[in-house]
């Protein structure tokens, strides 16, 4: 037996932006970086430590908006658009620095290489399905896929009981959809739990979720190995929450790894930096500046300005990734001997969750600093042994009963981020929807109608009623996201975010009359239906209500 | 559109009427069933960047002016928990309230307000303020309590007539529960619970469960004790918990303002320590900890706050933290046999 057991478990995350009505949108940007940075990088290493023997066994939640979003044909057709322009500036780079600017020689070369790479990744192995590469993972043993809230809705603060649900079995048929199996766990959209919540995961099937620190610190009764074990809720759900030295010593910025000094710095990049005559064939068509993903200078220093940051060396990148994963060991063997000691011989469990893309789009080094920390785990040591909360339920070791607290892991702990002073006015308007919902699926809905077009009459047409209430599940959902309240609170893209939220909620609204007026504009559903296009499989009886 | 169906007196409890909605604005209504084609939609098209809304198809301008509707003028009241001392309230009453109220009371109308009532279900308390027939609301409130939110009309010595009502909130603990679990396997002693407190990075809380022992009972009469010798007066601080008194007088002794206690506190014993601000001060707190709890004033140094700042967008919750330059197992319990009461 290990001294101690480690689960690493990131939470694969992306609000559903798509919008086919232009040619191209900037915050579909998000998602493409996010593939070059993270989710290739990430696949491809996962990939490569399987096949070295040194499996990564830990948890990643591929969220459902991300798992459509990666399936999305116009998406894809978008990105691989998107990379195969990157990589023209980044060889554009090459020449240009091999005769202007030497020092930035190293990382232009990089980059080159880098996204050489990824397009073969994405064009010839993973052929352009990242969730199948996902999933193959899977398949073979390496990760844990769990699910999330269905468009990562804040559970405690939507209001109906009809609408909790829907965000958790909408979620697990859309993994159903894409990983051909039932998730074992859910990562709680912004680990937000209140008591109850766990009533709705056991209904679904779900055997465990992530939760922060104090729901199980706080909970009643205390917990004998406090957030080093997990605990199970009384209806037998069980509770896997968060170890907060492991979320300093990676996320902090004043003491965590990525502030190093020669680590990429995030913030200079060459779409400020070159002439814009010079950049113009690889902006959008609007012609504005943006971050293009191709940074040439390190950290350097904390108080350092952007102008007096040094050149990017990428080998003393790759050493200090080395290093801070060799100290990572070192600190989690250190601490598993301290817990074990204190848990009288029990071999503890760290549990370390993280935002996935911290690794490779904040943190441009982390996906090494994953693959140097498995390979360590693997071949150096054999105090800690690295397992996924599915694998720490089988071991049969005893779990604590216990009734969690309500909580989250955003600042200060509960709810503050997503429900502010910027933020509250957008709740009337969620509740109000909530409720027509069901209202309208008591009204408008006919199970037994759904049933009959489902099973016998496939290819003939939908009945419009049906369409509509299911567009009006799209829309809620889309409202309910997490991700705009938190933008607004956090003012980044706060323009964007905001008209998002008014957006579904005024299509719902005009998606309502239609179906209450049964005058249909086939040209405007339509519409609706084509830019929204999310879950496919959905089903609005899931808002039907069970009393 | 709802309807004032009748008028409800309910004089077993807290002695209120209550109006019951009947909303009849829900019909019945046939499915559409004009079948339409198809799932699968006909491809529309895309918009130039610079398009202007004259240049766009009647679809397309429909959705590029996306506008919040204009709720519906129903009762509505719901209550949401933003921390644990922090709950937000929205509510509409939809049509005139005076109006129901007149047809209802006749006369007695005229010496009524609208006003928003908070109540205290655990502690069975409320607060009371004029508002209008919509609105929001942020209220202050403790920690580990049961709320819940009506807005009515009031008037003194006369019965509160309740017009809506909102949800129940109940918030969390903001420290360790005092239950230990029965079972042989779970069950642990406070210095053991204080150690697993600190090396989970919560030291605050550990700190403060091995100062107050095992004995719940004994520690919550010396901490309450306690709390009198600070003001210097036998002060009732029923309703406002141990682990609360605890907490403002370690901040105190470490050096921290009254002021600055304020968010830190349960609203309660802020306004409490308020009305005995003259009497606070650091080397009172200090001289309190050291006899009643044996801990010098040079092993508390400072609240740490590591604050949320991380990479990225994400901000995540850290755990406060109050250093002490004494390790917790070393801490005596208040509540072992040599702790003293009040006399």
């Amino acid at each position: 037996m290990p001294t101690g057991y480690f689960s690493l478990i990131l939470h694969a995350h992306l609000p559903f932006v798509r919008h086919p009505e232009y040619p191209e949108f900037l915050e579909e940007d998000w998602l493409f970086e996010a593939i070059t940075e993270v989710y290739l990088p990430l696949i491809f290493i996962f990939q490569n430590l399987y096949e070295a023997g040194a499996v990564p066994r830990m948890a990643i939640n591929v969220s459902p908006p991300l798992c459509e979003m990666l399936s999305d044909e116009l998406l894809q057709t978008r990105y691989t658009r998107h990379l195969e322009n990157l990589l023209e500036l980044a060889e554009k780079e090459v020449r240009r620095t091999a005769s202007e600017s030497m020092e930035f020689q190293d990382v232009a070369n990089m980059y080159a290489e880098n996204l050489r790479a990824s397009l073969g990744l994405w064009n010839d192995r993973y052929k352009r399905n990242l969730v199948g590469a996902f999933r193959e993972l899977q398949d073979e043993g390496v990760l844990e896929i769990i699910t999330c809230g269905a468009t990562h809705g804040f559970l405690p603060l939507i209001s109906t009981p009809e609408a909790r649900r829907a965000q958790i079995e909408v979620a697990v048929a859309n993994y159903r959809k894409h990983f051909g199996r039932q998730p074992r766990g859910i990562w709680l959209p912004e680990c937000a739990y209140e008591p109850g919540v766990e009533e709705l995961l056991k209904s679904a099937g779900i055997e465990y979720f992530i939760a922060d620190t104090h729901a199980i610190l706080y909970g009643d009764p205390r917990p004998r190995y406090g957030v080093h074990a997990p605990v199970i809720c009384p209806n037998g759900t069980a509770v896997f929450a968060r170890d907060v030295e492991t979320s300093e010593q990676v996320w902090s910025s004043v003491i965590g790894y990525p502030g190093s000094d020669v680590y990429r710095e995030f913030y200079r990049d060459i779409g400020w930096d070159l002439p814009i005559d010079y950049l113009r064939p690889h902006l959008h068509a609007d012609g504005n500046r943006r971050h293009l993903g191709l940074k040439y200078h390190r950290i350097t220093g904390r108080d350092v300005p952007q102008h007096g940051k040094a050149p990017y060396v990428p080998a003393l990148a790759r050493e200090k990734a080395a290093e801070n994963a060799s100290h990572f060991i070192g600190e989690r063997i250190k601490q598993a001997h301290v817990l074990r000691e204190t848990f009288d011989g029990r071999p503890p469990l760290v549990v370390s969750p993280y935002d996935a893309e911290l690794f490779g789009h904040w943190w441009y080094e982390g996906p090494q600093f994953i693959d140097y920390f498995f390979r360590k785990l693997h071949f150096d040591q054999s105090d800690i042994a690295a397992v996924t909360p599915g694998d720490f339920l089988d071991s049969g070791l005893p779990i604590q009963r216990q009734q969690p607290i309500a909580s989250s892991w955003g600042e200060a702990g509960f709810y503050k981020v997503w429900l502010n002073e910027k933020n509250s006015w957008m709740y009337p308007y969620q509740h109000d929807a909530e409720r027509r919902m069901s209202e309208l699926v008591a009204r408008f809905g006919d199970t037994e109608t759904r049933r009959h077009a489902d099973t016998e009459n496939v290819g003939d047409t939908i009945p419009v009623s049906r369409r509509i209430l299911n567009q009006l599940a799209r829309e809620l959902l889309l409202a309910e996201s997490s991700d705009w309240a938190f933008q607004i609170y956090q003012g980044t893209t706060v323009e964007y975010s905001s008209r998002r939220f008014q957006s579904h909620i005024h299509r719902f609204d005009l998606l309502t009359k239609m179906l209450e007026s049964g005058e249909v504009d086939e040209e405007l559903l339509s519409e609706i239906e084509r830019r929204d296009n999310i879950f496919s499989e959905i089903d609005y009886s899931v808002y039907a209500s069970k009393e | 559109m709802s309807r004032l169906r009748k008028l409800e007196v309910n004089k077993t409890e807290d002695e209120f009427i209550e109006f019951v909605l009947d909303d009849d604005s829900v019909s019945s209504a046939e499915p559409i069933r004009a079948d339409v084609e198809p799932a699968v939609p006909a491809f529309i098209g895309t918009l130039e960047p610079s398009a202007t809304l004259d240049e766009m198809p009647p679809v397309f301008r429909e959705l590029a002016l996306p506008k919040l509707p204009q709720l519906a003028h129903t009762a509505r009241a719901r209550l949401l928990m933003q921390t644990p001392n922090r709950l937000f309230f929205y509510w509409s009453l939809g049509s005139n309230p005076f109006q129901r109220l007149n047809r209802a009371l006749g006369a007695h109308t005229a010496s009524y307000t609208l006003v928003l009532r908070l109540l205290d279900l655990k502690r069975d308390s409320e607060e009371i303020h004029p508002v209008e027939a919509e609105g929001s609301w942020w209220f202050h409130v403790d920690a580990d309590g049961e709320y819940r939110a009506e807005i009515g009309f009031y008037a003194p010595n006369l019965p509160f007539v309740r017009a809506v009502y909102s949800n129940t909130v109940q918030t969390p603990r903001k420290n360790p529960s005092t239950r230990v679990a029965t079972e042989a396997d779970w069950n642990v002693t406070s210095d053991e619970f204080a150690r697993v407190l600190e090396v989970a990075g919560f030291s605050e809380d550990a700190f403060d469960v091995a100062i107050a022992g095992d004995d719940a009972e004994s520690a919550e009469t010396t901490t309450r004790d306690a709390f009198s010798d600070l003001v210097d007066e036998d002060v009732d601080t029923d309703g406002i918990s141990p682990e609360d008194l605890r907490h403002a007088m370690l901040l105190l002794a470490a050096g921290h303002a009254l002021e600055s206690l304020r968010w830190k506190i349960s609203p309660a014993l802020y306004e409490l320590m308020q009305k005995y601000a003259e009497r606070l001060s650091t080397e009172r707190a200090a001289a309190i900890l050291r006899e009643r709890y044996d801990i010098e004033s040079e092993e508390i140094t400072e609240e740490e706050e590591l604050g949320a700042t991380v990479y990225g967008l994400s901000s995540i919750n850290f755990p406060r933290r109050l250093r002490t330059r004494r390790k917790s197992p070393k801490l005596r319990p208040i509540s072992s046999p040599t702790g003293s009461g009040r006399n």
